[in-house]
């Protein structure tokens, strides 16, 4: 049904710096990857328009333009670099991948030889109740408006939640003249001091530590009011937010705003790696499932994940795994040279050293895994078909035992977005309620098509091939 | 809703899109998602099928919860379909919604 195959030799998901980095150590080896972005530029989340930045430097943070270095080498190689694209199916088998990818509203089939998953992290879906009001939107959302468009809000936010871009998104407005209203954060302030009695970790860590105490301190030095340690939060208005509700001590506050943005860290996005079948396991620290990996990345016969996908490790992590699959899949080609063997192996212990300081931050930003209980029975977890915490609570004492029964029962998980937003919070639901592991209770089956595709897209074939 | 820093970094065309049939004039670089909340917020974005009000919530695509008709094709994902020139949106807050 659809247009006959094209071939790639390596094929590349995503070009954030994980996908980057693999693309452009491939191309320096004499091979030609195709790389697939459903964005219209390369970047990837950290560093989405960057070829043409939007906010000032001084707005973005160096972070940012960090990234420059990378996307030119990626912009000046050899790479068959293909925009716009989105891979919405895969299936792989002994002789490759065959992929299924949409571009300018029409579908190919391609099959790739090899295969490298670098498709990145997405916000984590946090259910409290008003979430689905419009006047809430992720914090990372509102920085890809500022990244796309410097764009910034007219009103000043509420910022709530847990984790390193809350605080660089309120540093970002607060650089651009724009402070936020009030931060809310769900990590209480001790747990700062008990980070530092990790006394190794917190010296490997110190960047991290160092960074976040930076923005906390120009944001209070500004004057914008943080409350570290709420227990709870609620989104409250009629047809859009009007009020942000929030525990905070034991005592209920409201403060009047008509934008809450918030962020509850990031996971894996899942879809592409889940519909391959490939196995997960819940990551305790992370808190969410990770595909799993050997030592040298690969998730199966030529088949790699290298960054965030693969499990929450951070730009400078992403782009270093990005170099190690194109170094184990050139090792596999017996391809190396002695002196990429040394720089992988520096790589290796770099990673491990790096992996280990962000165990810091895990702990930092660690959300309550009973946050969900402590929701009100209304509270949507599925945004897409509507379905509350109540209902999945009556599906379970109804006999409903895993997701995909929860999801049958109740609808929940079954919208376009295919559970990204609700899968995790099911899962942890059901370990609560069932008194199992995450890994015992499981996910969602996922099938292909992973993004949605029209009847249109898929009968329009190529009208000739490129 | 959003505004445009006045200090943006790098000279950006603009381009024309017709937003509910009228003209605007937004940065190229700009999702649909994007231009909407620029133009008219997250008010009046669309309305879900169970009827309550909805607006982009990851601008990724991620969520689903962007769809727009762009061009006459309804519940596109705005998030993930950047602005062109002469390019007609429509937001789906009315009586047209998704299902
Ligand atoms: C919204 C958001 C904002 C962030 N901002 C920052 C920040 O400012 N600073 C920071 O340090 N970290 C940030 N992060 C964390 C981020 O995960 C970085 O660590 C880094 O971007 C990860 O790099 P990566 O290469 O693994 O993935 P990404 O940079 O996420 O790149 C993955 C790319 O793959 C594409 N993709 C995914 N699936 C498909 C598919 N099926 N078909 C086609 N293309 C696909 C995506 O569109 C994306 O361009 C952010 C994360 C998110 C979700
Ligand atoms: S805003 Fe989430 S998919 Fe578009």
């Amino acid at each position: 049904m659809m247009a006959e195959s094209r071939n790639a030799d390596i094929a590349i998901v995503g070009a954030g710096p994980a996908g980057m980095a693999a693309a452009v150590t491939l191309a320096d080896a004499g091979y030609r990857p195709t790389v697939f972005d459903m964005n219209a530029a390369p970047g990837g989340q950290i560093y989405r328009q960057l070829h043409a930045p939007q906010a000032s430097d001084a707005v973005m943070g160096k972070d940012y333009r960090r990234g420059r270095e990378l996307l030119d080498a990626f912009l000046q190689a050899d790479i068959d670099h293909r925009p716009g694209s989105r891979v919405w199916w895969a299936d792989n088998d002994a002789s490759g991948t065959a992929l299924g990818v949409l571009a300018r509203g029409q579908t190919q089939r391609w099959q790739a030889r090899q295969l490298i998953l670098a498709g990145g992290a997405m916000e984590r879906g946090w259910p409290f109740r008003g979430w689905q009001l419009p006047g809430v939107m992720n914090a990372g959302a509102a920085q890809i408006l500022l990244k796309q468009g410097a764009l910034v809000p007219s009103i000043p936010p509420v910022l709530a939640g847990s984790g390193p871009l809350l605080y660089l998104l309120a540093w970002q407005y607060l650089r651009a003249a724009r402070p936020p209203a009030l931060i809310l954060d769900v990590a209480p302030a001790r747990r700062y001091g008990e980070v530092l009695h990790q006394v190794h970790r917190a010296w490997l860590g110190r960047d991290y530590l160092l960074k976040g105490a930076r923005l906390i301190g120009a944001l209070k030095r500004a004057g914008v009011p943080i409350r570290q340690g709420i227990t709870a939060l609620e989104a409250e208005g009629d047809t859009a937010v009007e009020r942000v509700r929030y525990r905070h001590k034991g005592r209920w506050h409201t403060q009047p705003s008509e934008l809450l943005l918030t962020h509850f860290g990031v996971t894996p996005e899942p879809q592409l790696a889940r519909s391959l079948g490939l196995e997960h396991v819940w990551h305790a620290g992370q808190q969410c499932f990770v595909p799993r990996r050997d030592a040298t990345l690969a998730a199966g016969t030529n088949l790699w994940i290298a960054g965030d996908g693969g499990g929450i490790g951070g730009a400078l992590n992403a782009e270093r795994e990005g170099r190690l699959v194109a170094l184990s899949l050139l090792e596999n080609e017996q391809r190396t040279t002695a002196e990429q063997r040394r720089e992988g192996q520096a790589l290796l212990a770099a990673r491990r050293r790096d992996l280990e300081a962000r165990c810091l931050l895990e702990r930092l930003f660690r959300l309550p895994e009973s946050w969900l209980d402590d929701q009100s029975a209304e509270t949507l977890v599925c945004r897409c078909e509507s379905v509350s915490r109540g209902e999945l609570d009556l599906a379970i004492t109804q006999g409903g035992a895993g997701p995909n029964q929860l999801k049958a029962f109740t609808r929940c998980g079954m919208g376009p977005c295919q559970g990204r937003q609700c899968g995790e919070s099911v899962t942890r639901l059901l370990a609560q309620r069932l008194g199992g592991t995450p890994d015992a209770v499981g996910y969602y089956h996922i099938r292909p098509p992973v993004h949605s595709i029209t009847l249109g897209e898929l009968a329009a074939r190529e009208a000739s091939r490129a | 809703m959003f505004q445009r820093l006045d200090t943006a970094a790098t000279p950006t065309r603009h381009v024309q899109v017709w937003l509910d049939g009228e003209p605007h004039r937004v940065a190229e670089t700009l999702t649909v998602a994007a231009a909407v909340l620029q133009l008219r917020g997250w008010q009046g974005y669309r309305r879900h099928v169970d009827g309550t009000p909805r607006a982009p919530l990851c601008m990724m695509g991620v969520c689903q919860e962007c769809l727009i008709t762009i061009d006459g094709c309804a519940n596109r994902q705005g998030c993930l379909e950047p602005v062109a020139e002469g390019m007609r949106i429509e937001r789906q807050g009315g009586d047209i919604h998704d299902g």
